[in-house]
Formats: structure tokens, sequence, C-alpha cells
């Protein structure tokens, strides 16, 4: 009997023990691959204080020896950086805007109404989502070519004002809310669009949120698109300036991590103070049906 | 009277434009895509010919685009077992009841908003053979320093392990998302039975992942065959076309060589793959398992 508890007693201390060594390990595990992941943006960021000779002695330092803010100044002189960040805040936030209204205006439409070709319209577009992006690349340069908008802002911003993963989401939003509301709506003298206005996009906020930093942060990275549309410098968005001054000044890396850092602040500050909107949109697009 | 004229037309002027927008650069040229691969055209003049079937022709005979091909296929056989792996394995950690979930999510998650171009420039740095930081690590194990990018050994591998890095973070919160959507019952009765970590994980987690599983194959693969950004500023397709991908040479043969013709048929060449290989996926990894059904 006394034996009996006594094994008991130290196989349960086992397992607390075998629990703090899995605890242990976790973490051993998930900080490991964390500072992995962290390397390059410590490696820019850091770089992005140190002086020239600093960064490209080997072996490397990782702390700067004496931090300065001189390379950020630099980048400002050298490079029109000012421009390229408006170009590139034009060229993200009027396409988001828009697809944000097309795309949520097509989502209820899709998801509240009957009408002749719903479907049919509906499965195009599915149908479409299958064609990877660079497939039509070639056709669709010949387009905007063809139509004048090679070095347009209008050319920039034209390839991203919907969004069938917009239209989606939306249209998934919509069908939960109930008709009855919408209904109500009506007798009350709404019109249509008063209730699209006055009811769904209230009600779809999350989804409009999701929607908009997901859309920005698209266009903020964009690269194959206007990497064909533009070739002057007036139109440059920071992420064809970016790999363009790295080719320039390859013996200023200093100077490289400064404007790097500068690039992906903006959407790396978005992304940590809105990661709820992240986390559910990408949790979205991998539990549809 | 108007009330129900205006119920009949508000549905298409909601979806007009969201439609139009998106069919306009996707189907639309698509269907042009498919007749400009029927031609010559240079698009510096008006003038093109119809040539038939010969830029098809001609593609199976091209070295480079069959080059072009398998550096493609090299990437995406590396990327996906990787990005599965990697981004499975951050969810497994994150989904025990560990704290800080939310820290550690942010980390893994940064690199799928930076930039690609930015990265790209990044990480060439990280490669650089002089003062690389990827070299001085290795350097403390004795191993030689190595001219990552500029070697047919390891140029394509080196985009392979940043195309993980980027990737891991959104699969991972779609694996966690995945993993929290599993009814307890189910560990709860395997646990009666007496199964252990490592069965449950076996028998209960990874069949029930299936689908999630599928759904991160056939995007990584998309992804894969749709890379390149990275080959156009980290390596320039080289070094000896090693990292010349499909994309990359569709680039070049279009926007370089002016051969939208050609351009174009191996755009048409690459959508079939895709549909091809995600046929294949669907068939192989398909079948999903649902234990509520019996």
């Amino acid at each position: 009997m006394l034996n009996n508890q006594q094994i008991d007693h130290s196989t349960g201390r086992r397992h607390v023990a075998r629990a703090k060594i899995l605890t242990v390990l976790t973490y051993v595990a998930l900080v490991s691959i964390g500072v992995i992941m962290l390397i390059p943006f410590l490696w820019m960021v850091l770089g992005s204080f140190k002086t020239v000779r600093e960064v490209m002695q080997f072996p490397p330092t990782f702390i700067p020896k004496d931090p300065t803010l001189a390379n950020y100044k630099e980048v400002f002189s050298r490079l029109p950086f000012a421009h390229y960040y408006l170009n590139t805040i034009i060229t993200s936030v009027i396409p988001t805007v828009i697809t944000v209204l097309t795309a949520s205006m097509a989502g209820f439409g899709f998801a509240k109404y009957r009408f002749a070709g719903r479907n049919f319209i509906f499965w195009l577009i599915l149908a479409t989502m299958m064609i990877p992006y660079p497939v039509t690349i070639v056709p669709l340069y010949v387009m905007a070519y063809r139509a004048g908008l090679v070095n347009t802002y209008t050319g920039l911003i034209i390839v991203s004002l919907s969004s069938a993963f917009g239209i989606f989401m939306m249209r998934q939003f919509c069908l939960t809310i109930p008709d009855d509301l919408l209904d109500a709506a009506r007798i009350d003298g709404s019109s249509e669009f008063g209730i699209f206005f006055k009811i769904i996009t209230p009600l779809t906020k999350p989804a409009l949120a999701t929607l908009t930093i997901f859309t920005f942060t698209g266009n903020w990275n964009a690269y194959m698109w206007p990497l064909l549309m533009v070739n002057t410098d007036r139109l440059r968005t920071l992420s064809l300036a970016i790999p363009l001054f790295n080719g320039q000044y390859a013996s200023f890396p200093n100077l490289v991590y400064a404007a790097s850092t500068m690039a992906v602040l903006p959407v790396i500050l978005l992304f940590v103070f809105n990661q709820r909107y992240f986390t559910e949109g990408i949790a979205m697009s991998g539990l549809k049906e | 009277m108007w009330y129900k004229i205006q119920r009949k037309i508000a549905p298409y002027v909601f979806i007009f434009p969201g439609v139009l927008f998106y069919l306009m650069v996707t189907f639309i040229p698509a269907i042009i895509g498919v007749g400009l691969s029927f031609t010559n055209w240079s698009i510096i003049t008006p003038k093109f010919r119809w040539v038939g079937l010969r830029n098809y022709e001609r593609l199976l005979t091209d070295d480079l685009f069959k080059t072009s091909l398998i550096n493609t296929f090299r990437y995406a056989v590396w990327l996906i077992p990787g990005v599965i792996i990697v981004s499975l394995l951050l969810a497994l950690l994150l989904n025990t009841k560990v704290r800080g979930i939310t820290f550690f999510r942010t980390i893994y998650y940064l690199p799928m908003v930076t930039p690609i171009a930015v990265a790209s420039v990044i990480w060439m740095w990280i490669y650089d053979r002089r003062t690389g930081i990827l070299n001085y690590i290795i350097g403390l194990f004795g191993l030689a320093p190595r001219n990552w990018l500029n070697d047919i050994k390891t140029a394509l591998g080196s985009i392979v392990v940043m195309g993980i890095w980027l990737a891991v973070g959104g699969n991972m919160i779609i694996y966690l998302a995945a993993l929290q959507g599993i009814s307890r019952s189910y560990y709860e009765a395997a646990e009666i039975d007496g199964a252990g970590y490592w069965q449950r994980l076996r028998f209960i987690t990874l069949p029930l992942l299936k689908p999630t599983t599928l759904f991160i194959v056939i995007t990584t693969t998309m992804g894969a065959l749709r890379a390149f950004a990275q080959m156009n500023i980290m390596t320039q397709g080289g070094p000896l076309n090693s990292t010349t991908t499909i994309v990359f040479y569709i680039f070049q043969a279009a926007f370089t060589d002016l051969r939208m013709g050609y351009a174009a048929a191996m755009s048409v060449v690459l959508f079939l793959i895709t549909l091809v290989l995600t046929f294949i996926d669907w068939k192989f990894l398909g079948k999903g398992v649902n234990y509520d059904a019996e």
C-alpha cells in the first residue's frame, strides 16, 4: 500500500519535471527560430547606424561602435528620397481606397441580391483567380503601352483597383448579416445605397479594416508592375529605388541599410499596431472551403 | 415602382466596378495573351504577323526554357517542404500553453509584410562574400566562406532559404487557426485510450490538418511558380542561368529581347503548368479527413 503510493508520487513528480523540460525546450525553439527570423531586420537596422568603415569590416560588428544618424541624412541628400516616399504613398493609398470601396460593394452585391448572371460572374472571378499574376503581365503591359499609360501614375494604379480576395472576403462577411435588417431599412424608406452605406459598412468594419491593411501592404510592397510601368525618377517608388540605390552605392551598404529601414518602417508599424486584422485576414484566406 | 426598378438595378451597380476592374486586369489580358502567343509581335512597331504555333514549336527546342522550367521546379521542390515543416513546427509550438504567443507571432510574421525588393537587397548583404554575416557565422564553425549568390551550387538554394523566411509566418497563422479548430474531444478520447503526444500528433493532428496542408501546398506552389523579384534583384538569373526561373525568363524575353509573342506563349504554358500542378496536388492530397462524417 505504502509502496504503491510512493510509486505514484514519484511518477507524478517525473511528469511535472518532463512538462517543465518540454516547456523550456519549446521556448528554446521559439526563441532560436525568432532570432533567425529577426537577423535580416537587425542586420539592416543596426547597419544603418554604422559608419561605412565599420559596416565594411570583417569580422562584422553587431552593435554599432559609435552610432550615427548621418546615414539617414545622407540618403535624403543623395536621393530624392522624399519624392520616392510620396510616390509610394500615392500609389498605395489611392488604389487601397478604391479597392476597399469596389470590393465591398461587389461583395455585398453578390451576397445579398439575386440577379441574372450572378452565379456565372462569380464563377468567372473564381476561375480567373487560378491564373497566376505573371501569366497576364505581358498582355497587360501591351494594353497599358497601347493606352499610353507607361510612365504615368494612372498606369501604376490601374491594375490594383479591385481584388478577388476582397470581393470574397466581403461576400463572406455580408452573408452573415440577416436579411431582416435590410428589409427593415427598406420599410423605413432607405434606398439600396443607403442600406450599403448606413448598415453594411458599419457592420463590416472589422472586415473593411482587414481588407484596407492587406491591400495597403500589398500596394506598398508592389515590385513587378511598377518595374514595368516606370523608367523615370519622377515616378519611382521605394521598392524600385532601393535595389537601384543598392546597385549604385554598392560600397556604401550603410546608406542602403538606412534607406531600406525607412522603406520598411511604415508597413512594419502598420502591422505591429494592427496585428489582429492581419491575423484575421490570413486565417480567412486559409479557411475558405 | 421606382423601388422595384431600384432593386433590380442595384446589384449590377454594386458589382460593376469591382468586377470590371478585376476582370480588366486578369481575364481580358489572359485572353489577349493567348492571341498574342500566335504572333511575332515586338511591341516597338505596330506591325506583326500571325505565326500560328511557331512560338510553341520553338519552345520545345529552347534550352533556356527547359532550364528555366527545371530551375522553377527545383525551387518549388525545396521551398514547399521547407515552408510546410517550419510553419507547422511553429504552429505546434505556439499552440501549447506558452506565454508571449503574440510576441513570437509578430516576429515570425514580420517578413511577410516586408517589401520583397527591400528583403532581397538585405539578403544580398547577408550572403555577401566579403562582409556578409552568413560567412561570419559559418566561419565560427570552421567552414570556408562562400560566394553564395555567385556560385551555381548555392545560388538557387540561397534564394530558397530566403523564400522560406518570407513565407513561414503567414502559413504558420493558417496552421494555427486550423489547429485551434480541432475539437478537444478527439484528444480527450485518445488520452483515455493511452495515446502519447506523438501518437496524438500522428493519428489526430496531422490527418485533420490535411486540408490545410493541401491549401498551403497549392498556394506555395503558386508562389514558387511566380517568383521573380528575388531573381531579378539578387542574381539576375545567374550565375550561368542557374536561377533563371520561368517568370524571369518570360520577363527577359518580353522586355529585354522584345519578343512579346514568344513571352506570351511561355505565359500560356506557365498557366497550363499551374493548372496541371494544382490538379495533381488536389488528386494526391485532396482526400481530406473528416472524423465527424462517420
